[in-house]
């Protein structure tokens, strides 16, 4: 500590280990605080299948499926102060099926495609949120200056479009039986490990309950005298 | 001249403290910067707050740095004792014979 250049660098090096410590405490401190997801309803509310290109780049014409979706859920007990972002995705999963069309029931969860997502800042993160001024100062006037915002979690989506069509390897999406729709959630911290949505009760954090939709299956194609009547 | 100027501006960066002042100054930085990590965790933790926490930390080390890096006079309460030039020792001649064997 002799010189002025010499006690920079000694504090220097403690604050880097005091920020490291701290930072260790606040990705422990989420484990204190109890996580109960709950998903109210998640249900099909629109299928189509239609035979062209899926992308507007795609090379070739497959089927592709635009499932539409309604979802009522109460995520908002993930968001501590250590929350970022929550991450809130829904896949649709089928099993594979035999040459001769049957399905093989015992993979229910052979084929995963997502379906759409989004991203649901905490207050903290809302300066990072990819929308435009008009809309952030929307959302940031949403929070009311609080850490932590009851609302955001919550979702209520009535006959979404979905982001993304999806498709199959095999070119085929017609007539899939045993389709279901799954909700998934990843909690992105400002410190710590990401963490997903689990199956069995880990301590204070809870399963999630009842992400999973009935099963249905998707319809055939349109033919073409019946003209392109929405379903 | 030139020599002048710069021996004063090398006494500023340098900011030489005596031995009891930088023990003051190191235990000074370690307990400061405990005390901001703790204050900042349990500021951020009761009001979940973690964009306060960052700035109560942060600032409080830059408070920290202040503190500690200038040579504050009070780093230098203790200097040191140096001998007077010479030596300070009697400069009576000694009977100091080198080379000749002991009788």
């Amino acid at each position: 500590m002799y010189s002025s250049l010499v006690r920079i660098q000694n504090t220097f090096g403690f604050f880097t280990t005091v920020a490291f410590v701290v930072a260790a405490f606040v990705a422990l401190s989420d484990f204190v605080a109890p996580r109960t997801p709950v998903i109210h309803s998640l249900k099909t509310t629109n299928l189509q299948v239609v035979r062209g290109r899926p992308h507007y780049y795609s090379s070739k014409k497959e089927e592709y499926a635009i499932i539409k979706f309604s979802l009522d859920a109460d995520l908002s007990s993930l968001f501590t102060w250590n929350t970022k972002q929550l991450f809130v995705y829904i896949t649709a999963e089928w099993p594979s099926t035999t040459p001769s069309g049957a399905t093989i029931a015992s993979n229910a969860t052979a084929n995963q495609a997502v379906i759409w997502d989004s991203i649901i800042t905490a207050p903290s993160s809302d300066h990072l949120a990819n929308i435009g001024p008009a809309t952030l100062k929307k959302l940031k006037k949403s929070a009311a200056g609080k850490p932590i915002d009851p609302s955001r979690g919550k979702l209520s989506l009535k006959n979404q479009r979905p982001k993304y069509q999806i498709t199959h390897p095999s070119g085929k999406m017609a007539s899939t039986e045993d389709v279901t729709l799954r909700l998934h959630y990843n909690v992105q911290p400002w410190v710590g490990l990401l963490t997903w949505n689990q199956n069995v009760d880990y301590g204070r954090w809870l399963k999630l309950q009842g992400g999973l939709s009935k099963k249905f299956n998707l319809p055939a194609l349109k033919k073409k005298d019946e003209g392109k009547a929405k379903s | 001249m030139a020599e002048q100027i710069l021996d004063q501006v090398r006494d500023v960066f340098e900011g030489q403290i005596d031995f009891e002042g930088q023990k003051l100054a190191e235990l000074l930085a370690n307990l400061a910067l405990s005390v901001v990590g703790v204050v900042a965790f349990l500021v951020g933790y009761f009001l979940q707050d973690i964009k306060l926490a960052v700035w109560i930390g942060l600032g409080g080390t830059a408070l920290t740095f202040v503190a500690v890096v200038p040579p504050w006079p009070f780093f230098n309460k203790n200097p040191v004792k140096w001998l007077p030039v010479g030596g300070g020792i009697s400069t009576q001649p000694v009977n100091l014979v080198i080379g000749e064997k002991a009788t």
